[in-house]
């Protein structure tokens, strides 16, 4: 079994860590004995989309961020192919904005128009939107744990990751129910740093989705690594203990 | 009157708060409502010198007040590290006549980076000496472009700038200023330089004007060094206060290939912080010959470094800043550069003192690579977040036989007490070296 994870700027698009999500997902795949390749591509790059099984970006500074955008918009219909063929994308962080349609600046009020794989749109704001997130899908039975930290809120995604945010900032900013955005095999959250290391149950998530898109059997209990779920209750549970008027209580099941 | 008014409370409310033992914001946040525009009308000294950035500021300031004084002026700075406008107001205000003229020839602040322009709204320095901008508390202060963009609404056009050459994000606060009113400071290529750039993120690696790739000739550390960007020419500019020669083994270095002075604290850190209290030293037209015997007899008050014993270990505390991965890396180059063998504790247990947060995407921005050495033969993780110190480490190379993991900081320490006699480093932050401090006896 063999498969290609595409990253794409990874010298500067890794603004909080992020570059930790492609290594914990190699290690993962590898301890299922997938032999993994692992592509970086610079903004110089020509991405090799055609060949890319899971296609990851983290998040940078707004100039970065722009300039990446810059960067992967000629490449857009490459892309869009290779979501069409089924590969697994995760954006997070601000390269979230980037599938949408546009990014409003706040002073300027400079219109960018982004890849448009998204119908949702992003307006920076001259303030900061952050904290500590819990928030739940219904894709997989856990709560997610994470972090966020940005100036912007994007509005009009219709089908969010996360469908309630218990704790933290939200799409549209602080108090806003929903977060992230998921179409298909598309996953993008505006959580930044290594999410995967952190939610072990979102790791497998995709696992299991990029086996299917390779036609391969996924077991039903994917391996465990060491430390991952510890590290996860433990952060579950100081976010749960720090917000006591209103703890996540036990995940919902079915 | 007004004025006036405020002024004598503000000095009441020291007087009061120094007897009480309270905190030295609240004083000026009074006076600030007696008088709002107090900072605006009180008479200021013809030198006015800020200083702010990400790391060094304090350590900066305190050295230009001990050689401005030695230089025979009355400095009046704000020791206390209050550094937002509440804070800043007190300072001055308590130290004004009655009749609001500031009783010294120089006043010296370290500034927030953050709030600056909250400061300077009322008053301009003469003088605004920018140290660094790197990665620091992204939870509480963002990236360093936020900061960036902070630090430049508070630049008035008739300040003279004073800034690092070496750091390409700095050196972009000159593009938009008077280049008449821009002095550099910089280290040039020398025994600490190297080739490649070292670390496990490159803040440098992007021009911050172009976003082009950006050419280093030589990194001095982490992304402080040499830059040019052929895309867009923004590149390194020649220093006016430069440092020619370093030894840090020695602890030497020279300073325009003429004055040599010695470190009391080998640390390139330390380097950037003597340069940069040189430079606007002699630019406030300071003595060179008092500036150095300053300098080189400087010691540095440096609560940072703790040494102590524990059971049969010789104990030496290096204290980081949690969220701050440029301070972690210093200290474990600092262990990787001792060739004894050695345990390393590391403890991330609270991650903040002032604010909560379960964030700790920071421990991937830390080179924790560079305790992958043969000489460092066992790493113990500790504290609350020890499982996330953990996966980080599954990723260093270090054998898992030599890594250890305990929550309690207690359970590691009696462990140790009772054995081995290996030297032993402890790396944390300020907001939990307590933990281990509570169980060691201190040198």
């Amino acid at each position: 079994m063999e498969l290609t994870i595409l990253h794409l700027y990874p010298d500067c698009m890794s603004l909080y860590g992020e570059y930790a999500n492609v290594m914990v997902l190699r290690r993962h795949l590898e301890a299922m004995e997938v032999s993994v390749t692992a592509e970086a591509a610079l903004f110089e790059d020509e991405p090799p989309f055609e060949r890319a099984d899971f296609i990851y970006m983290g998040a940078g500074t707004e100039r970065t961020q722009k300039a990446a955008l810059a960067a992967l918009l000629p490449h857009r219909e490459a892309l869009k192919a290779a979501i069409d063929r089924g590969a697994v994308v995760l954006f997070t962080g601000n390269a979230m904005e980037l599938l949408g349609k546009s990014i409003t600046e706040e002073e300027s009020g400079k219109i960018w128009p982004c890849l448009g794989l998204a119908e949702f749109t992003t307006e920076e704001t001259g303030y900061q939107v952050q904290g500590d997130v819990v928030a739940r899908t219904s894709l997989w039975g856990s709560f997610a744990v994470g972090f966020m930290n940005k100036r912007s809120e994007t509005y009009g995604v219709t089908t969010p990751l996360f469908q309630l945010v218990e704790r933290g900032p939200g799409n549209a900013g602080d108090g806003e129910p929903e977060e992230g955005y998921v179409d298909g095999n598309v996953f993008a959250t505006h959580l930044a740093g290594p999410i995967l290391v952190k939610n072990p149950d979102f790791t497998d998530f995709l696992i299991k989705r990029i086996f299917a898109a390779k036609g391969w059997e996924a077991p039903e209990r994917l391996p465990d690594l060491p430390w991952e779920r510890e590290a996860y209750a433990v952060t579950l549970k100081e976010l749960a203990d720090q917000d006591a008027d209103t703890p996540p209580g036990p995940y919902p099941q079915g | 009157m007004r004025l006036i008014l405020a002024v004598i409370v503000c000095k009441l409310l020291r007087f009061v708060g120094g007897l009480v033992g309270k905190g030295s914001s609240l004083p000026g946040q009074f006076a600030l409502k007696i008088c709002p525009d107090a900072l605006g009308r009180v008479k200021l000294p013809a030198h006015i010198i800020a200083v702010t950035g990400s790391n060094g500021k304090t350590s900066t300031v305190e050295m230009i007040a001990e050689i401005l004084k030695k230089d025979g002026r009355r400095v009046v700075y704000n020791k206390e590290g209050s550094n937002q406008i509440e804070g800043v107001a007190t300072l001055i205000l308590s130290h004004c006549t009655p009749g609001g003229k500031l009783r010294g020839g120089v006043l010296l602040l370290e500034s927030d980076e953050r709030y600056a322009r909250h400061t300077f709204k009322w008053f301009h320095p003469t003088h605004f000496v920018i140290t660094n901008l790197y990665r620091d508390q992204l939870t509480r202060n963002g990236h360093p472009e936020w900061v960036y963009d902070a630090i430049r609404d508070a630049i008035h056009p008739d300040t003279t700038m004073v800034l690092n050459a070496d750091d390409p994000l700095v050196s972009c606060f000159a593009r938009e200023h008077d280049p008449a009113k821009v002095k550099w400071f910089g280290l040039d290529e020398c025994s600490v330089s190297t080739k490649e750039h070292r670390g496990v993120y490159h803040d440098g690696a992007r021009c911050p004007v172009c976003k082009g790739r950006m050419e280093y000739s030589c990194y001095h550390y982490a992304h402080i060094g040499h830059f040019s960007c052929p895309a867009c020419g923004h590149r390194r500019h020649e220093a006016d206060f430069a440092v020619t020669a370093l030894d840090l083994k020695e602890g030497r270095l020279t300073i325009n290939g003429k004055t040599e002075i010695s470190l009391a604290f080998k640390s390139i850190y330390n380097v950037y912080n003597i340069l940069a209290a040189w430079s606007v030293c002699a630019l406030a037209g300071a003595d060179e010959a008092v500036m150095a015997g300053v300098i080189d007899s400087y010691l540095l008050k440096n609560g940072r470094m703790v040494t102590f014993r524990l059971g049969k270990h010789r104990g030496t505390l290096l204290t980081s800043k949690h969220e701050n991965s440029v301070a972690y890396d210093t200290n474990l180059g600092y262990i990787a550069a001792t060739d004894k063998p050695c345990t390393v504790l590391v403890i991330v247990d609270a991650i903040s003192r002032k604010y909560f947060t379960g964030e700790t995407s920071w421990l991937w921005d830390i080179d924790f690579e560079r305790l992958n050495v043969p000489h460092v033969e066992r790493v113990m993780l500790c504290g609350k977040y020890c499982d996330d110190l953990m996966l980080r480490f599954r990723y260093t190379g270090i054998p898992l036989e030599n890594l250890g993991i305990d929550e309690s900081v207690a359970a590691v320490a009696r462990e140790l007490k009772e054995h081995g006699d290996e030297d032993l480093y402890v790396v944390t932050c300020f907001s939990d070296r307590d933990k281990l401090l509570a169980h060691v006896e201190k040198d």
